[in-house]
């Protein structure tokens, strides 16, 4: 009875994962292969088997977020003669098993997961923007730890420090995890604990990824590859250092003000250090309660709205990229409030970027082609168009069409029109396939800070006045 | 003359004082016993009717630390503990309170603790391992199982302790964090065994 349970359940996922992966039309046209694949290496054990907190395939989730990851090496093999692509399929069977296996990638994967699942449909995004996606969740701390964290902080015990603190986590956090907690004078707030020894996990999970990716290093696209995971090692490292997160996040809250019902938590100085963060606690929901009490349009629009000016004041006062979208760091409040928590990964644009960013836009915007076409080939790391292939420079460009398209529109954008947003995706789908990946390190976070926005938006079926919004956040602070 | 029992006591923690810095300043390895003697103001002979050795000098601070941590540790638990987690409280409570000595311990530890047989058994040394084994052995007891044989448990559990000192004596992590999260993976490793959670006795390999 049980055998024939699991039995109908690997059909079943057998099924599931046809359907979710990518097929490559002229190896794999079924997408069987890869399937087969993801699950003979999913089924078998790793040494550490019983140790529940280290990752394995177990999951569909893990196994389709596998499956694009072995899609997206394929296909930078597609050129390869016969003896490389053998090869290269070895190598795959063998990176899938250390990205299995990595520290904490079990929930960077996750992560990936979320992402993927904030989309409607699963979409192969190319690989480094997958991977920036990336957090690095630590295992859950018993209360044990947490005090030896707080005796090396703060030279005290939780429950002395705070007039009350609660022993279980509320929420994971990507490096840590959340304590909810009351100070002396009566505040409630969340406090934010770091799991320790992390940013050595970090390095050394990206110095495994740099062995893993390897047999890339020959590929034209190579040094654009190791100038992301710089990137991305250097974003990550910033996260972990809390002292740095309590900084936006006060920046961040001086940029609005009570009549913008965006609410940033205010942050509790003399209880945060760099591996403790107190702020003040927003007490709400995040999207899918939201959404499970079926909202009306209007608090729809009311939210995307808030959502838009919250995250271009952001950017044009402070030149921040909020570079992580995830859903969980958006509050919606019961007053009708939009919360903005976690601010460990924000990009500050360097003024060159700010500037190169806002030329590409004002180009769009004046319909100034050879200008578009310029700031393109630059944000590709080309010297010029002309060096571009004219199918690349093309397929980027309508990418950014699609981006400058709310931009463009008088009156009410709808995010919620399916077909919009699937166009930007089938554009993301284009590049990857035709290996368009090629770009500066920066367009990692401006691309997630868009997809993971739009996807929000679309998600919540929201539309706002997105143009009138730019105009009055960008006067003034160009 | 015979000298008085507070006056015994008083040097006596003299030598542990002067001992202490000096281990601390050049090292366990290079400091002599007649350093120590000179900087406490006692004739070398005197300094032996204390201790024996520098070795037994370096083990009396040491157990003297893990008998604060023991009290620490009693005291700060609160019986909602699992046993991973009360175990962590034991095993951290004990290395705060030796922190002080970790500049210097390294060589100590190496040589009073080890678990390969010798010649000259450390008596402070053993001392503290059993005093030690049986705490670990009491709060074992309080959560009522092993599926181990006491001697495995016991064995295993020292073995993965001692690794965790070597590892902490050289932690390079601000406040030693790595070693925190070594302790945390090495217990759930060790109660995972003895409570015989999650093992398939190897099935999962017998390929």
């Amino acid at each position: 009875m049980h055998a024939e349970n699991r039995k109908t359940t690997e059909a079943l996922n057998m099924d599931v994962l046809l359907a979710a992966l990518p097929k490559e039309s002229a190896t794999d046209p079924t997408g069987r292969q890869l399937a087969q694949l993801i699950n003979r290496i999913a089924n078998q054990k790793v040494p550490v088997n019983s140790f529940s907190r280290i990752w394995t395939l177990g999951s569909l989730q893990a196994r389709v977020t596998a499956g694009y990851l072995a899609y997206w090496l394929r296909s930078r093999f597609a050129d390869a003669d016969k003896r490389q692509q053998l090869k290269s399929a070895a190598h795959l069977a063998a990176a899938l098993k250390l990205f299995g296996t990595m520290g904490y990638l079990r929930g960077a994967v996750m992560k990936i997961g979320q992402l993927l699942a904030n989309l409607p449909e699963v979409v192969p995004e190319e690989f480094a923007e997958v991977l920036s996606a990336l957090h690095f969740e630590a295992p859950p701390m018993h209360f044990a730890m947490v005090r030896e964290v707080f005796l090396d902080e703060f030279g005290r015990e939780p429950e002395e420090v705070f007039a009350a603190f609660d022993r279980q986590a509320f929420a994971a956090a990507s490096l840590g995890q959340v304590h909810r907690a009351r100070l002396h004078s009566g505040e409630e707030v969340a406090v934010k604990i770091q799991y320790p020894g992390i940013a050595r996990t970090i390095k050394a999970d990206l110095r495994n990824l740099r062995l893993l990716l390897q047999p890339l290093c020959l590929t034209i696209d190579w040094q654009d590859t190791l100038a992301k995971l710089a990137d991305i090692e250097r974003m990550l490292l910033m996260e972990t250092d809390y002292s740095q997160e309590a900084r936006f996040g006060k920046l961040a809250r001086s940029a609005f003000t009570a009549a913008d019902q965006v609410v940033v938590p205010q942050i509790y100085d003399e209880y945060s250090t760099a591996r403790v963060l107190t702020a003040e606690y927003l007490p709400g929901c995040h999207i899918n309660d939201f959404l499970a009490t079926d909202p009306g349009q209007g608090e729809r629009d009311h939210f995307t709205h808030l959502l838009t000016v919250a995250t271009y004041r952001l950017y044009y006062r402070l030149h921040w990229l909020p570079a992580d979208p995830h859903p969980g760091n958006f509050i919606f409040m019961a007053d009708g409030r939009l919360g903005l928590i976690d601010f460990g990964c924000t990009l500050t644009l360097s003024d060159e970027e700010w500037i190169f960013s806002n030329v590409a836009i004002q180009a769009a915007l004046d319909r100034d082609l050879p200008g578009l076409n310029r700031a393109i080939a630059r944000a590709c790391r080309f010297d010029d168009p002309d060096d571009m292939e004219p199918d690349r420079l093309e397929v980027i460009r309508s990418g950014f069409y699609w981006f400058m398209e709310p931009w463009q529109q008088e009156g009410v954008f709808d995010f919620g029109d399916r077909n919009f947003f699937l166009r930007g995706i089938d554009n993301v789908i284009e590049a990857t396939r035709k290996g368009y990946t090629r770009s500066l390190p920066m367009t990692i976070w401006s691309n997630r800070f868009t997809f993971g926005g739009r996807a929000f938006c679309y998600k919540l079926k929201g539309r706002c006045e997105f143009r009138k919004i730019f105009l009055q956040e960008s006067a003034g602070w160009q | 003359m015979r000298i008085s029992e507070q006056a015994k006591q008083e040097s006596r923690a003299r030598i542990l004082e002067k001992a202490a810095e000096l281990f601390t300043g050049k090292g366990f390895e290079a400091t002599t016993t007649r350093d120590i003697a000179l900087a406490a103001g006692l004739a070398a002979g005197t300094m032996f009717n204390y201790f024996p050795s520098k070795e037994t000098l370096a083990m009396t601070m040491v157990t003297e630390a893990f008998r604060n941590g023991t009290t620490d540790f009693y005291r700060r638990r609160t019986g909602e503990e699992d046993l991973t987690e009360e175990l962590f409280l034991f095993i951290a409570s004990g290395l705060r309170r030796l922190r002080p000595l970790r500049p210097f311990l390294g060589p100590v530890l190496e040589r009073s603790l080890s678990p390969f047989p010798r010649k000259n058994v450390c008596q402070e040394g053993e001392a503290a391992r059993l005093n030690h084994l049986e705490a670990v052995q009491e709060i074992i007891g309080r959560h009522g199982f092993t599926t181990t044989p006491d001697y495995v448990a016991m064995t295993m559990y020292w073995s993965l302790y001692l690794g965790i000192l070597a590892f902490w004596t050289n932690d390079a992590s601000p406040n030693q964090e790595e070693t925190r999260a070594l302790i945390d993976y090495s217990l759930c490793v060790f109660v995972q065994v003895i409570s015989g959670a999650g093992t398939d006795r190897g099935a999962a390999h017998a390929r």
